[in-house]
């Protein structure tokens, strides 16, 4: 007799949609695995064609609300790659700390509030503040310093508006900068903190032979330049993106997929960054890893939530050298002129490299955009991964089943994560 | 901290999920000048943030329960909330969770008043359907009522 188990997950069709997890087994045997996600943002390619290209990062900003400024920078290093423009000194230094506020707030709100609960056994970050508050109100707290960054250097904490192409509308003052001191320091302990609370948790064990890839910076932890690498030996400028990564249909999806190509799926974000950069990280960042049990490479996708903790050290720490060496800038931005031409602008986003690339008409109105999102570019590795984690634990009730399979998907922090109370979950047996 | 806060959530390019900040758009220079205007994606935290300090919160919202698009909801947060009602803002822990964290870690203000927009679907767009953009104009002028009758403590 067939004892077919058919599992699928269905989101709530809101703005992205289609975000699914589709899984058929037969006989305890995999016959379906279907991760979907949303339509990678083509309404917005769309929509700039034809406007000014100074529009790029307050309208790309919107895309999602929870990483604007991974937008914003990744739309500013394009034009600027288009026109020629370097900006440096302390408006470089005021980005890079523009970007440890957005990972601060958005790695301890996915630490706290959306995956802990998985490994702690909580429907929601809601259900485990009932037993937990203490924890959750570090969450909070932790989550607010990142939007205090982003709030004082980006303008707004949501959709910030001080950044343009070529530097910013206005630049803070070092006294301005100075009040995130306390914070930041009490952060610092808090994240070293954390590190050890979600270090102590229990991992599926799972290992993966993944192709990370992110940006490199020979002398700092990326965040808004380097060159694109992989742990299987890729190494190229970002301009050359479209050379070696490419969106196939698979056969069965009708979504495409983003593969390197002839070669297969690829992993970026925490993980990616941290194995391919563990050198770059602060000292003390390095030492909390090793504590946590971490290696210089970490291939369970599970132990991502340890990664992320990581990152979040650093880039408290980060943001604290900045302010400790800023000096104002003496203008908010470099003068520049546009001409027809093309750019390309990859950074890390908190769940991975974020790739734009724009062509300019002479006027300096948008001719054609590109963007492609982290969680589009991590969709075939999800899938692998939930290969994996249902292989080993199909004698698992259905519940825990999907339970565990969620958490699998949650790993990558994907932009549908928000949504998973929306979950609608079907089970089938034959 | 303002004692009074309007915070209108929703993502301006997302069509109709946009009524929230327009709402608040419509506001500006109708309300005494102690009433602050915020808008938000509806990153519970940020709305945790935004009202914990607030004697009166009010909040706007696109919602979608299933009613006819354009119709009012005006829910007292001591009411609770239908468990129909979804908050549809885009793909963050949304308004009717941040209510329920704010419960659990004490960060709600006194009295909380959210007006949901009912819309028919979320999609990317930047002009709102009609019956949307009429309905936010009653909003307005409710809330531009209920607000002026608002003294200090």
């Amino acid at each position: 007799m067939t004892n077919a188990r058919e599992i699928s997950v269905e989101y709530l069709a809101r703005v992205e949609g289609e975000g699914s997890m589709r899984v058929k087994v037969v006989d305890d045997k995999i016959e379906h695995v279907e991760f979907s996600i949303f339509e990678p943002p083509r309404f917005f390619e769309a929509f700039m064609r034809g406007r000014p290209h100074t529009e790029a990062p307050d309208i790309t900003a919107r895309i999602c609300g929870i990483c604007p400024v991974a937008y914003q920078m990744s739309s500013v290093h394009a034009m600027e790659d288009a026109f020629g423009v370097t900006v440096g000194g302390s408006l470089r230094e005021l980005r890079r700390l523009l970007y440890c506020g957005e990972w601060i707030e958005s790695h301890a709100l996915h630490i706290y509030l959306l995956h802990a609960p998985d490994f702690l056994g909580y429907e929601s970050g809601i259900h485990m503040a009932a037993d937990h508050r203490e924890v959750v109100e570090q969450g909070l707290r932790l989550k607010k310093v990142g939007n205090s960054i982003v709030g004082l250097v980006g303008g707004r904490e949501i959709h910030p508006i001080n950044v343009r192409v070529a530097g910013f509308y206005r630049t803070p003052t070092k006294r301005e900068l100075e009040t995130l001191v306390p914070e930041l320091e009490w952060a610092r302990d808090a994240a070293a903190e954390t590190i050890r609370f979600v270090g102590g948790f229990t991992f599926p064990d799972v290992d993966q032979d993944f192709e990370f890839v992110s940006l490199s910076h020979p002398d700092e932890y990326p965040f808004n330049e380097g060159r694109i690498v992989s742990s299987k030996g890729l190494d190229l400028p970002i301009s050359e993106f479209n050379e070696f990564f490419v969106e196939q249909h698979v056969d069965r999806s009708n979504a495409l997929h983003s593969q390197i190509r002839e070669r297969g799926a690829y992993h970026v974000g925490p993980l990616a960054r941290y194995a391919l950069n563990f050198e770059k990280l602060t000292p003390f960042a390095q030492e909390m890893a090793v504590e946590a049990g971490l290696g210089p490479v970490v291939t369970n996708p599970f132990k991502s939530i340890v990664v992320r903790a990581v990152e979040v050290l650093y880039a408290v720490e980060e943001s604290l050298r900045i302010i400790d060496s800023y000096e104002s800038p003496p203008e908010p931005y470099v003068e520049y002129t546009a001409f027809e031409s093309e750019g390309h602008g990859a950074t890390e986003a908190p769940r991975g490299l974020l790739y734009h690339r724009y062509r300019i008409h002479g006027d300096g109105r948008i001719a054609d955009a590109q963007i492609v999102p982290p969680t589009a570019q991590n969709q075939l590795t999800i899938e692998s991964d939930l290969r994996v984690v249902l292989e080993q634990h199909l004698d698992l009730p259905d519940d825990e089943l999907s339970w565990v399979l969620e958490q699998s998907i949650r790993n990558y922090d994907p932009c549908i994560s928000c949504a998973t109370h929306f979950l609608d979950l079907t089970v089938e047996r034959g | 901290m303002a004692d009074v806060v309007v915070i209108g959530v929703g993502n301006r390019m997302m069509g109709d999920d946009a009524v929230g900040p327009i709402v608040i758009d419509r506001l500006a220079g109708r309300l005494p000048e102690t009433v602050s205007l915020i808008e938000s994606v509806g990153d519970a935290t940020h709305l945790l943030d935004s009202w914990r300090d607030a004697r009166l919160t009010v909040v706007v919202d696109a919602v979608v329960s299933g009613g006819v698009p354009g119709s009012i909801h005006r829910i007292d947060g001591k009411e609770g909330f239908p468990s129909s009602w979804r908050s549809a803002s885009t793909h963050l822990i949304g308004v009717v969770e941040a209510i329920d964290l704010g419960g659990a870690v004490d960060m709600m203000p006194d009295e909380l008043v959210v007006y949901g927009i009912e819309i028919d679907k979320v999609e990317p767009g930047v002009v709102l359907a009609r019956e949307i953009d009429a309905a936010a104009d009653k909003v307005v002028e409710m809330i531009a009522a209920e607000l002026a009758v608002v003294r200090s403590p």
